[in-house]
C-alpha cells in the first residue's frame, strides 16, 4: 500500500469534485429542469415565474425536421471522422514512423492545424468559399470557368466537412505515431527475416500492436463528432444554407442564443448528452478497446 | 542592528524628501505655465480649471460602470469614447469602467443575465421598446420623473417629443435618447445611370431595375437572408399592410402580412438576391453594395456613414408592392434607445451625482450633435451641418419627406417571436414554408 492514510487523498480530491459539481453537474441538472419550463429569459428575473410545460419540448423534438437533419449530419460526421480523420492520421503515422530523418518536421507540420483556433480556420475557409471574390472562385475565373456557389445546399455539407476533418488529422496523427514508436523494431526485423513484406507488416504487426491506441482515437473521433460546433458556425452560421448543415451543437446554439428559445435549446443540449453516452457505449461495445487479441 | 535601522530611516527620509521636491517642481511648472497665459480668455479658462479642480477635490473618488451599444464597429464608438474622455478630464474624481459592445442577440442576452443576477452597470444605453422587456422586468431603472425631482436640469436639452418617443412599453419614461433612426433603400445611383434606369420609386421601376441589373451581372439587391433579413421583413409587411395594419399585433396571420412576406419568394425567383444570400453574412452583403457589385440595399441611417461613395449613393423611399395598403413615402424609423440610470447607482450617494452627470454629458446638445452628425434623427436641438455629403442630404430629404413613420416589429412583439420570424425567412423565400405558417408560429410564440 503506497498510501496508508486515505484522508489526505480525499482532501486533495474534494476541491476538484466541488468545482465539477458546481460548474458542470449542477448546471446540467438545472438544464434538464429548464427543458420542462417555458423560459422567457436566460435567467429568472426577480418576481418572474416560468410556466411548466412538461414534455412539450420533447414532443416538438420528434416533429422537428431540423433536429432530424442535425442528428443525421452528426452521424455522418462520426463516420467521416473515423474513416478520414483516424484513417488518414494512421496512414500518415505509419509512413512517418518508417522514416528515420525528418520525422520531427512531419510531426510539426501535421500537428500545426491543431494549434490554430477553430475560428481562424473557419474564417479562412469562409474566405476560400466566398462566391464573390473568394479564393476558389478567383482560381475558377482565372481558369476561364464560371464561379461556383461552393456553399450551395448540395455542396455545403461536404465543404464544411473538409476543414473539420483536416483540422483534426494532426491530433490523431500524433497519438498514433506515439503508439507506433512504442513498437519494438526487433519485431519488424524478425518479420523481414521471415520474408514478411512491408505491407503485410502493417496488417500483422502494426495494427494489432496499436489496437488500443486506435480504439481510443476512434472513441475520441466519434464523441468529438457529436460536439462539432465552432467550425460550421463560423463558416455557415445557423445551419446555412437552409438548415442543411445543422449539427446538434449548432442547432442547440441557434435555438438558445439566436432565437432565444432557451428551454428548447436546453432540451437539445440534454439530447446531445444522452446521444454522447449512448454512442460512446456502443463504440466501446463494438471495438472492445480492452480486449486482448 | 541599530546602525541598520538608522540607515533604513535615512533612506526613507531621503526618498520622502525627494518625492516632496518632485511634487513641488510639478507645481512650479504649472505655475510657470500659468504665468505665461497672456490673453484674458486663457486666464479665465485656467481659473475655471482651478475651480473645477477645487470642485473635484470635494468629491470622493467614484468608479462608474457603464455600458452602451457604441462599441466595436459602431459608427458612434469614437464619439462615445471622446465624450467619455472629456468627461473624465472634467471630473477627475470619476473613473469610467466601460464595457460597450455592438448590440446583437448575444449582447442582449448577456445584459439580461447581468440584470437578473444583480451585476447591472450604473449607467446603460439600452433599448426602450419591447427589446428591453426582459431587463425592464427586473425593475432596476430609475424613472426620469424621480431624477428630475432632484436634478431639474436632467435631460434639459432633450426634446419633449423625443423623450415621449423613448417611453418604455409600460408608459414610463426612464431613458434619455440621443438619436433616432430611419431605415431606407440605399441605391448606387451611378449604376442606375449607367444602365439608364430610373430609381425604384414604384414597383414597376423596381422590377425593371432587377431585370436589367440581373442581365448585366450586377446583383440587384444586396441582402443576407440568413443573417439580417430584418429590414426586408419590415418594409415588405409595412408596404402590404400600411402603417395601421403593420403596427397592430394580430391574433392570427393577417392576409396583408402574408402578402408582404410572399414577396420574398417572388424576389428570389426573379434573381434579385445574391446567389449566396443563404450563406453570406450582413457585412459581406454590405461590401457587395459598397463595391458596386450590388445596386440596392435596405439598411438603417447608421449605415450611411460607412459608405465610401457619398456622392453617388442616394436613399429613396421603398416602393409600395402591388396591392399594398401603404401610402408612397412610408418609412420605418423611430427612437428606440436611450441612457438609463440604474437603482444601484442612484442609491449610492457618491455614484448618484456621477451617473446623472454622465448621462447629461452624453445627452446634451453638443454630444447629440456629434452622435447625430447628419444621420438619422436627433433627440435634442442640433445645428444643421454645413459640410453634409450628398448622401447625408439625400438621407435627410428622405426622412423629412416621409408620409408615415412606423417603428419596427420587434418594438411590439417578444424577442423570441421576432427571432422566430427572421429565422424563418430563408425557408419562406425558397418556398419550403408558407408565410402564413411562419406568421402563425410567430404569433403563437408571442402569445405565450
Amino acid at each position: 500500500m503506497l498510501y496508508k492514510k486515505k484522508l489526505p487523498l480525499f482532501i486533495f480530491l474534494v476541491p476538484g469534485l466541488l468545482l465539477m459539481v458546481l460548474f458542470l453537474y449542477k448546471p446540467f441538472i438545472e438544464n434538464i429542469i429548464n427543458s420542462f419550463y417555458d423560459m422567457t429569459s436566460v435567467v429568472k428575473m426577480p418576481g418572474q415565474e416560468w410556466k411548466f410545460i412538461g414534455l412539450e419540448n420533447y414532443k416538438r423534438l420528434f416533429q422537428d425536421t431540423k433536429v432530424r437533419t442535425a442528428i443525421l449530419n452528426s452521424f455522418k460526421m462520426m463516420i467521416l471522422s473515423v474513416v478520414f480523420q483516424v484513417g488518414i492520421a494512421f496512414l500518415l503515422a505509419v509512413l512517418v514512423s518508417r522514416i528515420n530523418k525528418g520525422q520531427h518536421i512531419f510531426r510539426t507540420v501535421y500537428f500545426f492545424p491543431i494549434v490554430i483556433s477553430a475560428s481562424a480556420i473557419g474564417l479562412l475557409f469562409k474566405l476560400f468559399y466566398n462566391y464573390n471574390g473568394g479564393m476558389l472562385n478567383q482560381i475558377m475565373i482565372a481558369l476561364g470557368k464560371e464561379p461556383i456557389n461552393w456553399l450551395s445546399t448540395s455542396k455545403a455539407f461536404s465543404m464544411i466537412s473538409i476543414p473539420i476533418i483536416w483540422s483534426y488529422v494532426g491530433f490523431y496523427f500524433v497519438i498514433i505515431l506515439t503508439g507506433l514508436n512504442a513498437i519494438s523494431d526487433e519485431l519488424y526485423e524478425a518479420a523481414s527475416i521471415d520474408g514478411c513484406s512491408n505491407f503485410k507488416q502493417v496488417f500483422y504487426i502494426t495494427i494489432p500492436m496499436v489496437r488500443g491506441v486506435m480504439c481510443s482515437c476512434i472513441t475520441l473521433a466519434v464523441t468529438g463528432a457529436l460536439k462539432v460546433f465552432d467550425l460550421p458556425w463560423v463558416i455557415v452560421p445557423k445551419g446555412a444554407p437552409q438548415g442543411v448543415t445543422h449539427f446538434l451543437g449548432t442547432y442547440m446554439y441557434e435555438q438558445t442564443f439566436t432565437i432565444s428559445n432557451i428551454d428548447y435549446g436546453s432540451t437539445i443540449a440534454f439530447v446531445i448528452v444522452i446521444f454522447g453516452v449512448i454512442v460512446s457505449k456502443i463504440v466501446s461495445v463494438l471495438i472492445k478497446p480492452d480486449k486482448n487479441l | 542592528m541599530r546602525k541598520v535601522k538608522r540607515l533604513v530611516y535615512l533612506v526613507l527620509t531621503v526618498v520622502f524628501m525627494m518625492s516632496l521636491l518632485a511634487a513641488c517642481k510639478k507645481g512650479d511648472v504649472k505655475e510657470t505655465s500659468e504665468t505665461k497665459q497672456e490673453t484674458k480668455d486663457n486666464g479665465e479658462k485656467e481659473e475655471n480649471k482651478q475651480e473645477t479642480k477645487t470642485e473635484n477635490d470635494k468629491h470622493n473618488p467614484v468608479t462608474l460602470t457603464t455600458v452602451s451599444m457604441h462599441g466595436g464597429t459602431d459608427p458612434n464608438a469614437a464619439n462615445y469614447q471622446e465624450i467619455n474622455k472629456k468627461f473624465m478630464n472634467d471630473y477627475s474624481y470619476i473613473t469610467i469602467e466601460d464595457d460597450s459592445q455592438t448590440s446583437d442577440q448575444d449582447w442582449k442576452t448577456k445584459i439580461a443575465a447581468d440584470f437578473a443576477v444583480g451585476n447591472e452597470p450604473d449607467v446603460i444605453q439600452f433599448f426602450t421598446d419591447a427589446n428591453a422587456s426582459d431587463v425592464l422586468a427586473a425593475d432596476k431603472f430609475v424613472t426620469i420623473e424621480e431624477i428630475k425631482a432632484e436634478y431639474p436640469d436632467y435631460a434639459k436639452d432633450t426634446l419633449p417629443a423625443a423623450l415621449e418617443a423613448a417611453v418604455n412599453p409600460d408608459g414610463v419614461q426612464r431613458a434619455v435618447p440621443t438619436t433616432g433612426f430611419w431605415e431606407g433603400l440605399f441605391c448606387n445611383k451611378d449604376l442606375f445611370d449607367k444602365y439608364n434606369l430610373e430609381l425604384p420609386t414604384d414597383w414597376d421601376k423596381m422590377l425593371k431595375a432587377i431585370e436589367t441589373f440581373k442581365e448585366n451581372d450586377i446583383i440587384p439587391i444586396a441582402v443576407s437572408l440568413n443573417n439580417v433579413p430584418h429590414y426586408w421583413v419590415e418594409f415588405l409587411m409595412l408596404a402590404a399592410a400600411g402603417p395601421e395594419g403593420f403596427t397592430t399585433v394580430p391574433e392570427s396571420a393577417p392576409e396583408d402580412w402574408v402578402k408582404g412576406l410572399e414577396m420574398f419568394k417572388t424576389l428570389r425567383d426573379l434573381g434579385a438576391f445574391p446567389v449566396d444570400t443563404d450563406t453570406i453574412d450582413n457585412d459581406f452583403a454590405g461590401e457587395l453594395f459598397k463595391n458596386k457589385q450590388a445596386a440596392m440595399q435596405l439598411d438603417g441611417s447608421w449605415y450611411a456613414g460607412g459608405i465610401p461613395d457619398q456622392d453617388n449613393t442616394v436613399v429613396v423611399s421603398f416602393p409600395v408592392i402591388p396591392g399594398g395598403k401603404a401610402e408612397p413615402g412610408f418609412m420605418v424609423g423611430g427612437l428606440s434607445s436611450g441612457f438609463y440610470i440604474t437603482k444601484k447607482a442612484w442609491n449610492d450617494p457618491d455614484k448618484r451625482d456621477a451617473a446623472v452627470k454622465f448621462v447629461m454629458a452624453h445627452t446634451c446638445s453638443e454630444s447629440v450633435q456629434k452622435y447625430w452628425n447628419g444621420n438619422g434623427t436627433a433627440a435634442a436641438k442640433v445645428e444643421p451641418l454645413a459640410d453634409m455629403t450628398p448622401l447625408g442630404i439625400s438621407g435627410l430629404n428622405y426622412s423629412s419627406a416621409a408620409t408615415s413613420i412606423s417603428t419596427p416589429t420587434d418594438a411590439r412583439i417578444k424577442q423570441e417571436a421576432y427571432n422566430t420570424l427572421t429565422a424563418g425567412i430563408v425557408d419562406v423565400s425558397t418556398g419550403a414554408r408558407t408565410p402564413a405558417d411562419l406568421i402563425e408560429e410567430v404569433l403563437q410564440v408571442n402569445a405565450r
